[in-house]
């Protein structure tokens, strides 16, 4: 199964979890079975329907563009999802 | 830290910290191990400040009284990356209650000063009183352990913060500095002075590359101490690093949470300053003192943009894997590196450029290094400025000061020198006491004294309770961006929960914008620190730290009426941002209803304990 990784901003609405694995064929299906399972973080990853346009993925490393969504993953993949926003 | 455990490994009392008191008036300096008396103690930071600083009547921040609290994060000097973090804490003359009255406030600073203080073999440095002449302090780790001196300090008068870090480095072997640059000895005049703290990339390339406890002006602070800098000497004291650290290291620099600030060659997104672009898809990057129009200028400021004219390196803090910092520098003609200009995070580059209506990065490039020179927090002295150019449009025919206005560079300048040098003390003392003189408080960008950073107060009702800085102690102000909910309920919620504890790394000494996971945090507690804590524990103390600085702000005269957002968020909705305006008084008052009835009693608690 593909692991989804996330930051604090995910994981203090799911009880402080970093990483989810998920049964999944693509990045869209992935990230649809991380929401089926935490609903509070929907708000997060989807906007109106389509991936939230403030977060980035990026798939074993690479950054993925949002129209690669529909990218196959599998075993061993890792799907990062983070905010593009941040202070410092 | 000196821990006696008999048993239990989360006893605060096993837990020992060491402190110098240092009288500057009469020179003694007492140091001893003080037991902690709550897990706040043994953390550090602001959970260990503001119980001393509670303990003081302060009316004034001008006064003896008032001490400068120099301390480190329990985690601070450890294996974990970016534990570097120092803290200066005190009441500010900056952060005002509408009584008048000092509230109190920390600042916190990475890179190494804060871990060469530790090896001296202390934790907490607090200074009382005030020198009858500038000096500056050297800690030394000494074979009988930490030795203090006072040196005078007449050579370092008028000298940059750079300046006096590169003298003193001149001075002293295996050091790190924290110095206040012109602003800080302008203390009466600059309320917005900062410290500087030395890098070890600055120490070797001999560019001005500091590091800043800059909000809240603990640097006018030091400066009316009159002591103008401090040396932190010892030894590096790394120890091993244990397998549980390394791969938590290894989390952290490689895995999603720091991402947003790594090179894009390192799977990252290229820093703070690459903020630009998702907040201009919503028209959230403030212009013009934050009035966004929505007319794709923010889009000249974006990295992408700016980086094809100059040389871009990513470099870092003592021993940090994320390269946070995105170092500018002259490109020469054959695309190599030239001279350094400034360090491009988002807060600066927006405050001393787009929100002064300019759109050039090499004059963001001078103003930002000049600001640096002077020793001023770039988010106060940027959101004041940007003030007195508002005013100006808005009062042509009776300008202030210099008669600036947007998009005038040179007379930017002048502001920016003149507040660093007691020249427009109107300036420097900030924007709420300059928007009260001049009867016009309706679009200063504060709250309770402290100026906005770069996010739109129109989308972050959450501002009134942060603590110690809008992007600092409150994580709200980019949730519209995030998750376009405007709800009451979200609102509340998002405020007395996820939001405050946000400041949770402000007292182990971490950098809370690294992303390190709570299991991390537990995790590197016991391997570094021996202290046993479980996540809820831990999230308990920093609410009650959090709850603590509340009650700090009661005591200092702050009322429900503080807790309020500049008045044309409510009157004057800005119709180019990319969500309908939501923050009515009729939301912001339901709001604060709601806030209130979850902290009111909390703060009472805390008050009890206080008493008891």
């Amino acid at each position: 199964m593909p692991r989804i990784r996330f930051t604090n901003l995910f994981a203090e609405r799911i009880g402080g979890v970093n990483s989810v694995d998920v049964p999944a064929a693509t990045v869209e299906s992935a990230l649809r079975a991380l929401t089926d399972r935490h609903p509070s973080l929907m708000p997060l990853v989807w906007r109106d329907g389509a991936l939230n346009p403030v977060m980035v993925l990026f798939l074993n490393d690479r950054q993925l563009a949002s129209a690669e969504i529909g990218t196959p993953v599998g075993p061993g993949d890792e799907l990062d999802i983070v905010s593009a926003v941040e202070g410092g | 830290m000196r821990t006696s455990f008999n048993g239990s490994r989360s006893e605060p009392g096993a837990v020992a910290y060491a402190r110098a008191t240092v009288d500057l008036a009469s020179r003694d300096v007492r140091i001893e191990d003080v037991p902690c008396r709550n897990l706040e103690d043994v953390l550090g930071g602001f959970g260990r400040s503001f119980q001393i600083l509670a303990e003081r009547t302060i009316t004034h921040a001008f006064t003896p009284e008032n001490p400068l609290i120099v301390n480190t994060g329990v985690l601070t000097a450890s294996n974990v990356t970016t534990g570097l973090r120092t803290y200066f804490s005190a009441y500010s003359p900056l952060k005002v209650s509408n009584k008048g009255l000092p509230a109190a406030m920390w600042s916190a600073g990475s890179c190494k000063f804060g871990p060469k203080l530790k090896w001296t073999g202390l934790d907490e440095v607090i200074l009382e009183g005030r020198a009858d002449a500038p000096v500056y302090l050297v800690i030394r780790a000494g074979e009988q352990g930490p030795q203090i001196s006072f040196e005078p300090a007449g050579d370092l008068l008028g000298l940059t913060c750079h300046e006096k870090i590169m003298w003193l480095k001149n001075r002293y072997a295996d050091a790190h500095f924290a110095a206040i640059g012109p602003a800080g000895e302008h203390y009466e005049d600059c309320y917005m002075a900062s410290v500087a703290l030395s890098t070890e990339n600055q120490l070797r390339s001999g560019d001005d590359k500091c590091r800043w406890a800059g909000r809240g002006g603990m640097g006018a602070i030091m400066g009316y101490k009159r002591v103008l800098a401090i040396v932190a000497q010892a030894p590096d004291k790394i120890a091993k690093l244990k397998p549980e650290i390394r791969d938590i290291n290894k989390a952290v620099t490689s895995g999603p949470g720091s991402r947003k600030f790594r090179e894009k060659d390192k799977g990252g997104l290229g820093g703070t300053w690459s903020n630009y672009e998702p907040l201009e898809k919503f028209h959230f990057v403030p212009q013009n003192n934050f009035r966004p129009a929505g007319d794709g200028k923010p889009e000249l400021m974006f990295r992408d943009n700016v980086q094809p004219d100059f040389f871009v390196k990513a470099e870092s803090c003592f021993r940090c894997g994320i390269n946070c910092h995105k170092n500018v520098y002259e490109k020469n003609a054959d695309g190599t590196r030239g001279a350094f200009l400034a360090k491009f995070d988002y807060e600066p580059v927006n405050l001393l450029s787009t929100n002064l209506g300019m759109h050039d990065p090499r004059k963001a490039a001078a103003l930002i290094a000049l600001v640096d020179r002077l020793g001023m927090d770039n988010i106060s002295l940027g959101t004041t400025i940007s003030y007195v150019m508002d005013y100006n449009e808005r009062h042509p025919d009776a300008p202030i000061l210099n008669g600036a206005t947007f998009g005038d560079f040179d007379k930017a300048r002048e502001l920016v020198e003149g507040a660093g040098t007691g020249r427009f003390p109107e300036v420097g003392r900030g924007v709420k006491r300059l928007s009260e003189s001049l009867g016009e408080t309706g679009y200063a960008m504060h709250c309770k004294g402290l100026e906005f950073p770069a996010y739109q107060p129109d989308t972050n009702p959450g501002y009134p309770w942060a603590i110690a800085g809008g992007h600092m102690s409150m994580a709200t102000y980019m949730a519209v961006a995030l998750e376009g909910n405007t709800s009451l309920e979200y609102w509340a919620t998002l405020i007395t929960t996820r939001g405050l504890y946000f400041v949770r790394d402000d007292l182990l000494g971490l950098c809370k914008f690294a992303g390190v996971t709570g299991d991390h945090v537990v995790e590197a507690l016991m391997q570094e620190a021996g202290i046993e804590v479980t996540t809820a524990e831990l999230l308990a103390a920093v609410r009650r730290a959090f709850m603590r600085a509340l009650w700090l702000e009661r005591k200092q005269g702050y009322e429900r009426s503080d807790y309020t957002l500049p008045s044309e968020v409510f009157d004057r909705p800005n119709p180019n941002l990319g969500v309908p305006p939501f923050v009515t008084r009729e939301f912001f008052s339901e709001l604060s209803d709601r806030v209130w009835a979850v902290f009111d009693p909390e703060i009472d608690e805390i008050a009890t304990g206080v008493k008891a």
